[in-house]
């Protein structure tokens, strides 16, 4: 063994980051989950999402909710980030293997990343927008959409439904939780029926829009 | 001239020279192994059925001792094997099996309790066992002796025996083929040879060199052999001119090689309940063999097969006739767990599904019984610090036919002992060479590499080196097969020489620079054919019938005159091996029946 | 069957030549019945151009020798059957190992080292002692013991994993594979941490992102995934322990 790696020891410290990405993975899947029910009350109308809103917001669940989820957010990407080639000699490589062994789950990787670099911005102004103009009503949500930003959020729900069930399915993998296949069928139903739910829900708005 | 020196030198890192490696390491000596492939590749790792013990754990394997197995060995020898050599053997197989189970080879326990074998019996495998080594059945054995992990032993065992190796820090170069042995013409020291990644040729100087290159299958055609057994070890002895070949005509063939790709299927197929049928799908072993049925000794069953084909039960195939392996009856299960690796085999290489298909099959060249001859002590004849162990000597524990599952545990019984006396020669005996000496040998080797590359000027004729090689393979499969008789081997003879002639005109048709795959065999072939020579021109001499060596025109075993033990030398600028005799050592039993194979059942002959 | 003519394209490549540019070159071929890489190759380098270097031994799947990417996927040459692929085939090098020359990759050197790395060998204080009988084990830890022991080291599961491509220190699945041999192992006596040591690395475990191209590409068919959890969880345990 080398000099430096003797002196460094031992170090826990890739475990360490391992489960934190699992973890603040894990959480923002569920966030985008919750997320995504909740915000589909509008489909059972705009008092219901007001009131939704309204109880998050008079508990503060929503501001501790919001915040957390900002901070999970840029810890998930610098831990998960980690491992994303940045070398252009690296990514020249990945980029060769990956369309020679033509692979799927090595494509959703490759899937992964771009989804997940594109999640950090448009997730970014989302959250910014969010923040700024809070508190959350159906009108303002509403009105948003109207004004341009759907084809915003139609390719943000896509990428983060993507990004979320290809993650999990991996970690599931890697932590031999479940067997493959049907792991690969639940996963692949679940993110379909978000995605629809989630179009619905941008749907609703839209029409709503003309209050 | 790049020069590495050592106290021990073993060419080959299967399961015989990674042995020795470790014993001559453990006596403190430094020890390098070369190579063709990197070890774990070694053929040895092919071995999948078994390695054979006398540790008499198993219900069909109690009261086993190793005196039943020395007799079995003795009798399969067809009295052709040393039975001081046989001796030893049986007696230190036991330790070998566990002391590779101590270094991590998991070998199949007993699991006690109630069994039914495929044919129907009931046996019953005692508590007070449990836990211990157990055997499986091999052919030709009186009791099950063969101990085995799963379907792969040959793999574990040389996983198992490189882990150690490495363990010890024993130096391996891999991809570095011996090319030359180099001696004084009274002590060998060392071997000139030739880097298979650069093409780069290197003396190697050493006080004692062991040759455990394995076996020459590969002179024939349809050999269930890797493709690098070459018997490379075997000629460079040879071409020292001073050591003998034992046996060379004594060549086993497997009853059940894969048509056409000549994969083995192994005995496992037949000890676990497989039949052998013919084109009507009978089941004909038990007409010729009622007793021992399929698993009469190797010899037997294969020619028996040839027999049935000869009178017309053969299937017909565009690859000649071939007989069927029947193995469904044991049930996908056992055949997808316990015979999984002939059930990938039959599905990757042919296209069948065993589980419900019939495999064909048919008698394939597998093992040389012959080879450097040596001693008991490994010590080969006519040199002083050259040993030789594994398939590549003639110990002589296989005489005339080897039994399933002797050859794996030779390889590590000669290795523990071998190993250990080259170590006392090596402690005893101080490096002494001469310069010049060394720089002869090496320069002839290259001479050689020269005369092959550049003399396609001088040539009268370029001769194909492919095409030779496809020629001697030819003639070995037809002439020097199961059924031998004067004239065919004659004919092998002739054809043999004058392929030897055509050989020093081997011209490259490639540039022949770096690792040229090409030289590397344009190398080995005149040598290959020498060994050819050998097998044929001894066989034609041998006029008896002994184990698989099976005359036509001599059907008898005859002890008067042939007890003995061919040795043939190899004097330089002749075309023909000069062949010397010497009697076999019977210590302990005379002579005799066989016992279990060639009975005279119905279909029998003689 | 109807005989197919294939074209062959091989990567050609001499690493001992300076200068020399890597380069494609085509083979023509008549196909024949039960025809495998391992005879395209040898009627090529026979009949059409001797100085093409690829590696077979035992032409069986078993020895781990012959692994190339056939069609950009690793597979072992000899049990490659052509009329499972189309009439235009490409023969490259394995990834990750170092080239040797046309097809011929060092595969050997590379799992020599991971051995050593990875202390595979069963670690033991106990000496062997002759007369004794064996130590006794069940039968299934045998069988375990051996299913960890399958892996023919031909490189397939590295050669197709994306981390291994781009980090020279991965272990990869052989490797982690490899240790999970003698973690089942009751006669290797190593302490755990011995083996979090090794494996609980971005090197090791913690390196393997879960695309699982090494399951898919392996030709032994070994539950690497399995496995490869099981190494994942049992670090993780040893982690919070010591
Ligand atoms: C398919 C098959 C199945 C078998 N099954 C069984 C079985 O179940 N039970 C049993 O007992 N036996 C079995 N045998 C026989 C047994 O496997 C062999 O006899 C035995 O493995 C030979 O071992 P070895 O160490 O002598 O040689 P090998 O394992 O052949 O090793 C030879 C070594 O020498 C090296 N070498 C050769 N030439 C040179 C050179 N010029 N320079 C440098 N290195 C060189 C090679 O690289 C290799 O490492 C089987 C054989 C076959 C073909
Ligand atoms: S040649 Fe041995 S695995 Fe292909």
């Amino acid at each position: 063994m080398q000099f430096q790696r003797i002196v460094t020891g031992k170090i826990k410290s890739d475990l360490y980051y391992d489960l934190i990405e699992l973890f603040s993975g894990l959480f923002l899947a569920g966030f985008l989950g919750m997320h995504l029910i909740f915000e589909s009350s509008i489909i059972a109308g705009k008092k219901v999402f007001n009131n939704l809103s309204q109880t998050l917001d008079e508990n503060y669940l929503a501001l501790a909710g919001i915040s957390l989820v900002v901070v999970v957010f840029f810890i998930h990407f610098l831990t998960a980030g980690r491992r994303i080639p940045t070398r252009c000699k690296e990514q020249k490589i990945i980029w060769h293997h990956t369309g020679r062994l033509r692979h799927l789950n090595t494509w959703a990787w490759v899937l992964q990343i771009i989804t997940g670099i594109i999640i950090l911005i448009l997730g970014s102004i989302h959250m910014w927008v969010v923040v700024t103009d809070r508190p959350i009503k159906a009108e303002t949500s509403a009105l948003r959409i109207q004004s341009g930003y759907l084809w915003f959020y139609v390719i943000l729900l896509l990428l983060s439904v993507v990004h979320a069930g290809i993650g999990i399915y991996r970690q599931f993998i890697k932590w031999g939780w479940f067997p493959r296949k049907p792991l690969g069928y639940v996963i692949g139903f679940i993110s379909i029926f978000f995605i629809l739910l989630g179009f619905t829900a941008l749907f609703t708005f839209l029409r709503a829009g003309g209050l | 001239m790049n020069t590495i020196v050592t106290d021990v030198l073993i060419i080959g890192a299967g399961l015989a020279g990674e042995r020795t490696a470790i014993e001559a390491a453990n006596q403190g000596l430094d020890v390098i192994i070369l190579s063709l492939v990197p070890p774990r590749r070694s053929h040895s790792t092919a071995a999948q059925g078994g390695m054979q013990a006398a540790l008499g754990n198993c219900a069909m394997g109690r009261g086993d001792n190793p005196s039943i197995h020395f007799e079995d060995t003795v009798k399969g020898s067809d009295w052709g094997c040393d039975q001081d050599v046989a001796r030893l053997f049986c007696e230190t197989a036991p330790t070998a099996v566990r002391q590779m189970a101590y270094w991590g080879v998991p070998w199949n326990r007993v699991a006690a309790g109630r069994k039914r074998l495929p044919g129907g019996q009931e046996i019953y495998e005692l508590k007070e066992y449990e836990g211990l080594i157990t055997a499986r059945n091999f052919g030709g054995t009186a009791k099950w002796r063969a101990c085995y992990t799963a379907d792969g032993t040959g793999h574990t065992i040389q996983y198992t025996l490189d882990s150690i190796v490495i363990k010890l820090g024993i130096k391996v170069h891999d991809r570095m083929e011996a090319l030359r042995l180099i001696h004084n013409g009274d002590k060998c020291m060392g071997v000139v040879a030739r880097c298979l990644r650069t093409g780069k040729l290197y003396t190697y100087i050493s006080k004692s060199t062991v040759l455990a290159t394995g076996g020459c299958g590969r002179l024939y055609g349809a050999s269930t052999n890797a493709v690098i057994n070459e018997g490379s070890g075997m000629f460079l002895a040879l071409e020292t001119e001073l050591v003998p070949l034992g046996n060379m005509e004594a060549i086993q063939f497997h009853p059940t090689g894969l048509v056409p790709v000549w994969i083995l299927i192994t005995e496992g197929a037949r000890g676990d309940g497989g039949y052998l049928l013919d084109k009507n799908h009978h089941r004909f072993m038990p007409d010729y063999e009622p007793k021992k049925k399929e698993l009469a000794s190797r010899d037997v069953v294969a020619r028996r097969m040839i027999m049935h084909m000869r009178k017309g039960y053969g299937v017909e195939s565009p690859y000649g006739p071939h007989l069927w392996l029947d193995i469904r009856h044991l049930g996908e299960k056992h055949i997808n767990t316990n015979l999984r690796e002939i059930a990938n085999i039959c599905r990757n290489f042919a296209g069948i599904d065993p589980v419900n298909e019939l495999i064909p099959v048919r008698p394939t060249q597998h093992y040389s019984m012959g080879g450097v001859r040596t001693n008991i002590n490994g010590a080969v004849y006519g040199i002083k610090g050259l040993f030789a162990c594994g398939e590549a000597a003639c110990w002589d524990l296989h005489g005339f036919n080897r039994l399933g599952g002797n050859s794996l545990a030779e390889t590590i019984v000669s290795g523990m002992i071998v190993g250990k006396k080259a170590a006392e020669y090596t402690l005893g005996t101080e490096l002494t060479y001469s310069y010049q000496q060394v720089n002869n040998h090496y320069n002839i080797v290259r001479q050689k590499i020269k005369n092959i590359i550049g003399g396609k000027l001088n040539k009268k004729r370029h001769e194909n080196v492919f095409e030779l090689k496809n020629i001697m393979e030819d003639v070995l499969m037809k002439h020097v097969g199961i059924f031998r008789n004067g004239k065919d081997l004659l004919k092998a003879v002739n054809a043999l020489q004058e392929l030897y002639h055509r050989s020093r005109n081997i011209s490259l048709r490639s540039s022949g620079t770096g690792a040229s795959p090409e030289l590397g065999l344009a190398l080995r072939l005149p040598g290959m054919i020498k060994l050819a020579l050998c097998v044929a021109y001894g066989a034609l001499k041998r006029t008896e019938s002994r184990g698989s060596h099976y005359r036509e025109d001599y059907p008898r075993r005859d002890d008067k005159n042939w007890l003995k033990r061919t040795l043939a030398y190899w004097p330089e600028e002749k075309d023909l091996p000069c062949l010397k005799y010497e009697p076999v050592k019977i210590t302990e039993i005379p002579p005799g029946d066989r016992g279990y194979g060639e009975s005279p059942g119905k279909g029998g002959t003689s | 069957m109807k005989n197919r003519e294939l074209t062959l394209n091989i990567f050609r490549y001499d690493p001992n030549i300076p200068g020399r540019e890597p380069y494609m070159q085509p083979y023509s071929l008549q196909e024949t019945e039960g025809m495998t890489i391992f005879i395209a190759l040898n009627q090529i380098r026979e009949n059409q151009d001797p100085s093409l270097k690829f590696d077979f031994v035992c032409r069986a799947a078993i020895c781990g020798s012959c692994g190339m990417l056939v069609n950009g996927r690793p597979r072992l040459a000899c049990k490659t059957l052509t009329r499972d692929l189309p009439e235009v085939i490409t023969l490259m090098p394995l990834p990750v190992f170092k080239l040797i020359g046309d097809l011929s990759v060092d595969t050997g050197s590379w799992f020599r080292q991971l051995s050593i790395k990875t202390g595979a060998w069963v670690h033991s204080d106990k000496s062997f002692n002759p007369n004794c009988q064996e130590e006794r084990m069940s039968n299934e830890t045998a069988l375990k013991i051996y299913e960890a022991e399958r892996c023919i080291e031909c490189g397939c599961c590295i050669a197709g994993c994306a981390t291994a491509n781009i980090r020279d220190d991965f272990l990869g699945a052989a490797g982690l594979y490899k240790i999970a041999r003698f973690m089942v192992d009751p006669r290797d006596e190593r302490p755990e941490e011995k083996y979090f040591d090794v494996v609980s690395s971005e090197e090791g475990v913690f390196g393997c992102l879960g695309l699982m191209a090494c399951e898919d590409n392996c030709p032994m068919e070994l539950p690497l995934q399995v496995q490869l959890a099981y190494v994942r969880r049992k670090m993780a345990l040893i982690g919070f322990r010591v």
